[in-house]
């Protein structure tokens, strides 16, 4: 297991995309974090809210943790480079269990990674408005969204193996979780805690329109538990099919 | 022991009925020629004995043992298997590299079959720029990584020019020399005439014929009369 684990630490730090991503998270994060600022805050809410909501933009990294783990499970099927890796892995579910591991590690890097440059930014950007920098809930706030991204680096792996299609793969990624959840959360606001949204948004401190969220450790549990369930599917249904 | 044994191994895909009740074995230190028109079945056998597509009927061994349960199975049997099947943002020497740290092999390995595949110039270039042979030489390092007893071949010389052909031929033959097992499926009955010591072939998912070949075979006549 160790081996593979270092195997996809190679390749993802071979890989130009996997740079390339890891740069644009944070400089997404800055652009909503700076949308936090300016936009007009509520009437009456507690001094550091502000703060807080410019925080947990950290969690907007999200995306590409979550584009990392789908590329390289249902990558290695786009390319084909599956059968080398079932070939010298024939216990399938390791090569998986050794993706989720590395794109774990990966989307804590990313998440990392943005909730320093978020926070170095909101501090500035901030200030420079007039506004109060900080909130005694600001710490938590960024670990969370570091954990959280995390978690999507997961949910990426866990994807593209239930999806082997790597387009399909990205599709429902990206539609899940800037719609999906968001549509069923419209029509259904008590559903919102409980979907892998409001459970990351629970984590991160972030919070969902019209959704009362859970508490951290729960929301926590909860998205770690959508992980499990994907990979259990897959482990049941597309795992074990023929590569053909 | 046989170092490959396939035993009343049958594969349906829905209706279609790609291998049926083919049984064969392949010695130790022999080359054998695996032949068939296209669409025969060839493919899918050589993947049922590599683990990868799972058998609907029968059995496929390798030296007794399932591939899945081989306690180390790239240093048990190389593979080549497609030869586009690479990364193209990934270089040659990443690739090898990523695959011999997963089969647990030792650092030298890479620098080595680079070397016995003629590959070290490019090694560090992306595998998206590789012409097809190139890349068949790739795999075939990819295939000596873990210096392995048997090698599985399929269609190796597809898209080789004359000169890698040659060298293929010569690289097979050393592989056999040295006492090592070799299942090659291809097209090129003239190449592998020359080199094999037995044939399978194989129409329509079934055995058609199976037997050693000497410098008497007109292998082709032969090919084309059992396929008929």
């Amino acid at each position: 297991m160790n081996r593979l684990i270092r195997a996809e630490l190679l390749k993802v730090r071979a890989s130009r995309v996997t740079w390339i991503l890891a740069a644009l998270a944070p400089v997404m994060c800055v652009a909503w974090a700076a949308l936090m600022v300016i936009l007009p805050g509520v009437e009456g809410a507690p001094p550091g809210r502000r703060a807080e909501s410019v925080y947990s933009m950290a969690q907007q990294a999200y995306v590409f943790a979550l584009l990392l783990g789908v590329l390289g499970m249902a990558g290695e099927n786009r390319h084909r480079t599956i059968t080398w890796q079932f070939l010298v892995t024939p216990r399938r579910e390791r090569v998986v269990g050794a993706k989720l591991v590395v794109h774990g590690i990966v989307g804590l890097l990313i998440g990392a990674l943005s909730a320093l440059v978020t926070l170095g930014a909101g501090l500035l950007m901030l200030g420079a408005a007039g506004q109060q920098v900080w909130s005694p809930r600001a710490p938590a706030i960024l670990l969370g969204s570091m954990l959280a991204v995390t978690l999507y680096g997961t949910f990426g792996v866990a994807l593209g193996a239930l999806i082997r299609n790597q387009v399909a793969a990205v599709a429902v990624a990206l539609m899940w979780f800037m719609y999906a959840d968001y549509v069923l959360i419209s029509f259904l606001p008590v559903l919102g805690r409980w979907l892998p949204t409001g459970a990351a948004r629970a984590l991160s401190g972030m919070p969902l329109q019209g959704a009362e969220l859970l508490p951290v450790w729960a929301g926590g549990l909860l998205f770690a538990g959508y992980v499990a369930v994907l990979v259990l599917a897959a482990r049941a249904l597309t795992l074990r099919r023929d590569v053909t | 022991m046989s170092a490959i044994s396939v035993t009343h191994l049958g594969k349906s895909f829905g209706a279609v009925r790609a291998v049926d009740d083919l049984s064969f074995t392949v010695e130790r230190g022999t080359l054998t020629a695996f032949l068939g028109p296209n669409g025969a079945g060839k493919t899918t056998t050589l993947r049922m004995i590599l683990g990868l597509v799972t058998p609907t009927d029968g059995t496929a061994v390798i030296g007794g043992t399932a591939y899945r349960d081989l306690e180390r199975p790239v240093s048990t049997v190389g593979a080549v298997l497609e030869a586009t099947a690479f990364h193209p943002g990934l270089s040659a020497r990443t690739h090898l590299e990523a695959l011999r740290i997963a089969a647990g092999l030792e650092a030298g390995r890479v620098a080595h079959v680079l070397e016995q595949v003629d590959l070290t110039g490019a090694a560090d270039r992306r595998t998206k720029g590789f012409s097809l042979g190139m890349r068949q030489r790739l795999a075939l390092a990819s295939a000596m990584l873990g210096d392995p007893e048997i090698l599985i071949l399929d269609e190796p010389a597809n898209g080789l020019d004359p000169a890698g052909m040659r060298w293929l031929r010569g690289f097979l033959q050393a592989c056999v020399h040295r006492g090592r097992t070799v299942l090659v499926s291809t097209h090129v009955l003239a190449e592998i005439g020359q080199i094999a010591d037995q044939a399978i072939i194989i129409g329509g998912g079934r055995l058609a014929w199976q037997g050693p070949l000497t410098s008497r075979t007109d292998l082709e006549e032969l090919y084309l009369e059992v396929t008929r």
